[in-house]
């Protein structure tokens, strides 16, 4: 199972990308908010130049970076209150068929993402701040992110399919008390 | 085609989605897909690109993940063992003594977390065994524990207000602010409710004999001061105007990790899992944000809210009747759904009913998360339950049965502050900025 094994570690070391860049955006802002304070006291102006683009960009990436490995580890939530009364075969079509349909649509935005993508890098968009950020940029650490969100439903698709096993957890049901509940 | 047999299709497919267990986020989007392709002649998958890309990256959805870091990191912290023993000396007079424990520590968090299910881990963790080790009746144990984190949806910081906020364009500075007196007028409650329970029944609450002089008690309330501090900077700076919620929740990040230091008990380990989870948390609720976001936006091309919007304002129906009927449908609703959906469901549909009979949004907002406290312990699906099933290993059954007085405590919530809006308006209005 090489592959299982590097899959995974794909979908956490974004999952840690994600998580750096909430980090990112905790010191941009604590940044801001010392200069703030310069500027109270000492009545000289001073903002670092678009930090609201620059935080929002970061959210952005931090959203689609830590997708995959949330669904991996069962993050997203969903309602298991009907099909987990359900005898163990019906489960496991059901789960197929979600999984088919999840894949459908997570693939169809991410070909219109690339579209996207596409387009700003065509058209040279750029963020309307004080620095212009080639809109591009951000929008493709979207598109990696659900690049891989597809790979992680692909994955979980065929595992069960081939294997017969389910990938995703059932979710935890706790949203932020989840990780000390183990 | 009709508007009747569109809604019909639209609800039939929403809920065999759902049911079927297809992520909530997923089946918001699929709806919203269905709709436009069938309903409408938009380029469905341009519309869903920009969607995504316009609504994911928004400054006031950064408050977001750090307010979910912030409470990762008290999560982490000796945060609930310091409540607990500053709290404990002042408690022994008042009826239910440590009871209240549960209802304060509740309250407490709440003003620093922005999550129930995290508030009821984090207090029920300690109070949990340490009231049952002196003899409290479990069902009152579990009941207020339950009832009680409740508060951590309503009193700022708060994510479901944040989610609102967001998806409805409202200002999250004032939605913040409109939660702190009915959160104040629901700690009043649920700590009259114990003592009137104590005082009913004197032999139900163990003796507690801790004398203490009164420089003793300050002395071992010295551990409340850094989260009091804590909740003041966060809740003040935006109350005064001088700090955006983004701002507030860097501000309070950085404090928390300061206070998480100096417990002592917080490594560089717990600081990443902290990290990690809190990008996790953050992203499960931005794609159900971004899930509602693009329904919203295909509703919108279809025209079926606004219809639905002018036939309810078609009947002339007042807006009391109006909100009776909502919060029978939304208890039904939070049956089956976890709060954020019940959130997003209702901003993408039912928003313009609200507004076109002249409710007032953050009002409505703060009603909101009133009636979503309440599907957090109701059964099947309730997050409370959930969190107190697991530390307890009790049946969400029984932890149900436990709360009920705090779900209608709270129904009583919903009838006050819709009989007196300005517990809910009048801080906000007040306010500067």
């Amino acid at each position: 199972m090489h592959l299982r094994h590097t899959l995974d570690r794909i979908y956490l070391i974004a999952g840690w990308c994600a998580a750096g860049c909430i980090l990112a955006i905790a010191c941009l802002v604590t940044a801001q908010i010392s200069l703030n304070l310069i500027t109270r006291a000492f009545g000289i102006p001073a903002t670092i130049p678009s930090y609201a683009d620059f935080a929002g960009f970061l959210l952005a990436a931090a959203s689609f970076l830590a997708a995959p490995w949330t669904m991996r580890s069962g993050g997203h939530i969903r309602v298991s209150l009907v099909t987990s009364r359900l005898p163990a075969t019906s489960q496991r079509y059901i789960e197929l068929g979600v999984l088919v349909i999840a894949s459908l649509l997570i693939g169809y935005a991410f070909y219109y993402i690339v579209l996207l993508i596409g387009e700003s890098w065509q058209f040279g968009d750029v963020s309307p701040g004080i620095i212009a950020v080639p809109l591009w940029i951000p929008q493709t650490i979207m598109g990696v992110g659900m690049g891989l969100l597809l790979v992680s439903l692909l994955d979980a698709l065929v595992t069960n399919w081939v294997f017969g096993k389910s990938l995703i957890p059932q979710a935890d049901n706790t949203d932020s008390a989840d990780s000390e509940e183990k | 085609m009709g508007d009747q047999l569109l809604a019909i299709l639209l609800l039939v497919g929403l809920f065999a989605m759902l049911a079927g267990g297809v992520w909530v986020a997923f089946a918001l989007m699929g709806v919203g897909v269905i709709a436009l392709l069938f309903f409408s002649n938009a380029p469905v998958g341009l519309v869903l690109a920009t969607t995504f890309w316009g609504h994911s990256h928004s400054w006031a959805l950064t408050a977001l993940p750090l307010f979910i870091l912030m409470g990762e990191i008290l999560l982490r912290s000796r945060l609930s063992r310091d409540m607990f023993n500053g709290l404990a000396p002042w408690l022994g007079h008042i009826p239910g003594c440590l009871l209240h424990i549960n209802v304060l520590g509740c309250a407490i968090f709440a003003a620093v977390s922005g999550s129930s299910a995290a508030t009821a881990a984090t207090i029920g963790r300690l109070s949990i065994p340490e009231l049952k080790s002196r003899g409290y009746p479990e069902s009152l144990v579990i009941g207020t524990l339950a009832g009680s984190a409740t508060l951590g949806l309503l009193i700022p910081p708060s994510i479901i207000l944040i989610v609102y906020g967001v998806a409805t364009e409202q200002s999250i500075a004032r939605l913040f602010i409109a939660g702190v007196l009915p959160g104040v007028m629901l700690v009043g409650m649920f700590v009259s409710y114990v003592a009137i329970r104590a005082l009913m029944n004197p032999n139900l609450i163990p003796r507690f004999d801790m004398r203490m002089s009164l420089r003793q008690r300050l002395w071992e309330s010295r551990g409340l001061i850094p989260v009091g501090l804590l909740i003041l900077g966060v809740i003040g700076s935006i109350y005064i105007g001088i700090a955006s919620p983004t701002d507030a929740a860097a501000l309070g990040v950085l404090l928390s990790l300061l206070l998480a230091a100096c417990s002592g008990v917080f490594t560089r380990r717990d600081f990443f899992d902290a990290l990690l989870s809190a990008a996790r948390t953050s992203c499960m609720i931005a794609f159900i944000l971004l899930g509602a976001a693009f329904l919203s936006v295909a509703m919108g091309f279809t025209g079926l809210p606004r219809n639905l919007a002018a036939w309810i304002g078609g009947m002339g129906l007042s807006p009391y009747v109006l909100l009776g009927a909502l919060t029978v449908f939304f208890i039904v609703l939070g049956l089956f759904l976890d709060g954020i959906s019940v959130v997003v469901l209702t901003t993408s549909i039912i928003m313009p009913i609200v507004l076109s009979v002249g409710i007032d949004p953050i009002w409505f907002g703060i009603y909101l998360v009133l009636v979503v406290e309440m599907s957090q312990i109701t059964p099947p699906v309730g997050f409370n339950l959930f969190v107190i099933q697991g530390l307890t290993g009790i049946n969400i059954l029984r932890v149900a049965q436990a709360a009920l007085p705090f779900f209608f405590l709270l129904l009583v919530a919903v009838v006050l502050i819709t009989a007196f809006p300005s517990i809910v308006t009048f801080l906000p209005q007040a306010m500067t900025g």
